[in-house]
């Protein structure tokens, strides 16, 4: 009778421990995978100006926050804060590869590296090639002059148009780094975790056999 | 509330790492291995809940959840938060390996401290527990933005500052995990009243092992 009562009890225990792992599992799939809890840095090169675009990786913009860009020898370049829409630009100080950092505050941190390949287009003397670029356009306007135009300013040019035309992909690139944790790395935490547990009550029941069969020897 | 890598100093890691091991071996010393799926369906729970994000105030905010871990684990909250907060790390790289200790502090040891707390008080009778479950779910997120405040002591230097920043944006998460906590522990009391601390533990695991060694 007494036994009979209790597997009855157990039963209902299970069912009310199903209840709560059906409430468990609700809240896994309430998620929003897209959703994470950090901030990430993006940095492109266009001309002799570097843009940065900031976010928690929940799409949120990192408002006010502060940007430090630093040489690869840890040597701080300048310093900034970021707009309301999360960007900063600033023309490159020195032809040199480039640690870009954002603090969030609160602990929350991200760097990005624009090595100094990416800035080997931008020719020597920084100054030299701004003033030509506002010139550029002008020059080509005038078609007569072609084919006085010097090696460089056509490069300067095609450059330009190009910054232009990719501006879209490096919108579309920027949005695209922004991926969440996915339900992938979400099952697969999960599935850790309760591989972890397998591991606990495997030497907890081997433990127990031992006892046992010890015990049955006795 | 994940501290990110690069942030903090040489000893402020590694004091948060020998905290946090001694935390976990006494965590893992009480916890006895009937406890072990339940510290793992709540170590779930935690690895989840970060990706529960409150859209409201002016920075981005998840659940955490360590207040009902706290309740009813005690000194288990320890491994269980590490164990979340290294999948955390790996998969979603909130947080980073090196401030794993610190950000364990940071989430445990106020559930430890909610334990201690609120612990005898949820299980007395429903008008006192609700109210107490409140509390330490709001508690718990507000005594881990102080511990923030204190992980940037030496970075940012000004502690009341930094304090008072996180937890004016964890306000609307303090709120929400107070209601949350305050259900679960009305869903247990009515469903596994032995999950809670306090209810008479030994008497309702006997049973099951005179009945496992039948």
């Amino acid at each position: 009778m007494r036994t009979n009562n209790f597997t009855k009890k157990n039963r209902m225990c299970c069912r009310k421990s199903f209840g709560f792992m059906l409430f468990m599992m609700a809240c896994v799939v309430w998620t929003d995978p897209a959703m994470a809890h950090r901030s990430t840095i993006f940095a492109w090169v266009e001309g002799d100006k570097v843009f940065t675009e900031s976010k928690f990786s929940g799409g949120r913009l990192v408002k006010q926050g502060d940007i430090i860009v630093y040489d690869l020898e840890g040597n701080q370049l300048l310093k900034g804060k970021t707009d309301d829409q999360g960007k900063f630009s600033f023309v490159i100080p020195k032809k040199t590869a480039m640690k870009i950092v954002v603090q969030a505050g609160m602990g929350h941190r991200g760097e990005w590296t624009i090595p100094l390949s990416e800035l080997e287009d931008v020719a020597g003397p920084l100054t030299e090639i701004t003033t030509s670029r506002k010139t550029a356009p002008k020059r080509t306007e005038k078609q007569a002059k072609v084919s006085h135009l010097s090696s460089n300013q056509i490069r300067l040019t095609v450059e330009e148009a190009l910054d232009k035309r990719l501006k879209p992909v490096m919108k579309i690139l920027v949005e695209s780094r922004e991926h969440g944790p996915t339900f992938r790395d979400i099952f697969g935490g999960i599935g850790y975790i309760l591989g972890l547990m397998g591991v606990a009550s495997y030497f907890h029941y081997r433990r127990k056999s031992a006892e046992a069969e010890r015990k049955k020897a006795n | 509330m994940h501290i990110s890598e690069g942030v903090l100093s040489g000893p402020v890691l590694i004091s948060g790492i020998v905290l946090a091991a001694a935390g976990t071996a006494i965590g893992l010393k009480k916890l006895d291995y009937d406890h072990i799926p339940r510290a793992a369906i709540l170590s779930a729970s935690f690895f989840v809940a970060s990706l529960i994000h409150i859209p409201i105030g002016p920075s981005s905010v998840h659940l955490i959840l360590n207040g009902i871990v706290g309740i009813t684990l005690g000194w288990g909250a320890f491994p269980v938060i590490l164990v979340a907060l290294t999948l955390q790390a790996i998969f979603f790289q909130f947080g980073g390996i090196t401030t794993l200790g610190v950000n364990t502090m940071i989430m445990a040891l106020p559930a430890v401290l909610c334990y201690y707390l609120f612990g005898r008080m949820v299980s007395k009778k429903a008008s006192i527990a609700i109210p107490a479950a409140f509390v330490c779910g709001a508690f718990s997120i507000f005594f881990g933005a102080i511990m923030v405040g204190l992980a940037l002591i030496f970075t940012e230097e000004n502690f009341l500052k930094v304090s008072y920043l996180v937890v004016m944006v964890h306000l609307p998460i303090m709120i929400i995990e107070g209601i949350i906590t305050a259900f679960c522990v009305a869903f247990l009391k009515k469903v596994q009243p032995d999950m809670l601390p306090g209810s008479s533990e030994q008497i309702s695991f006997a049973p099951q092992k005179e009945a496992a060694g039948d």
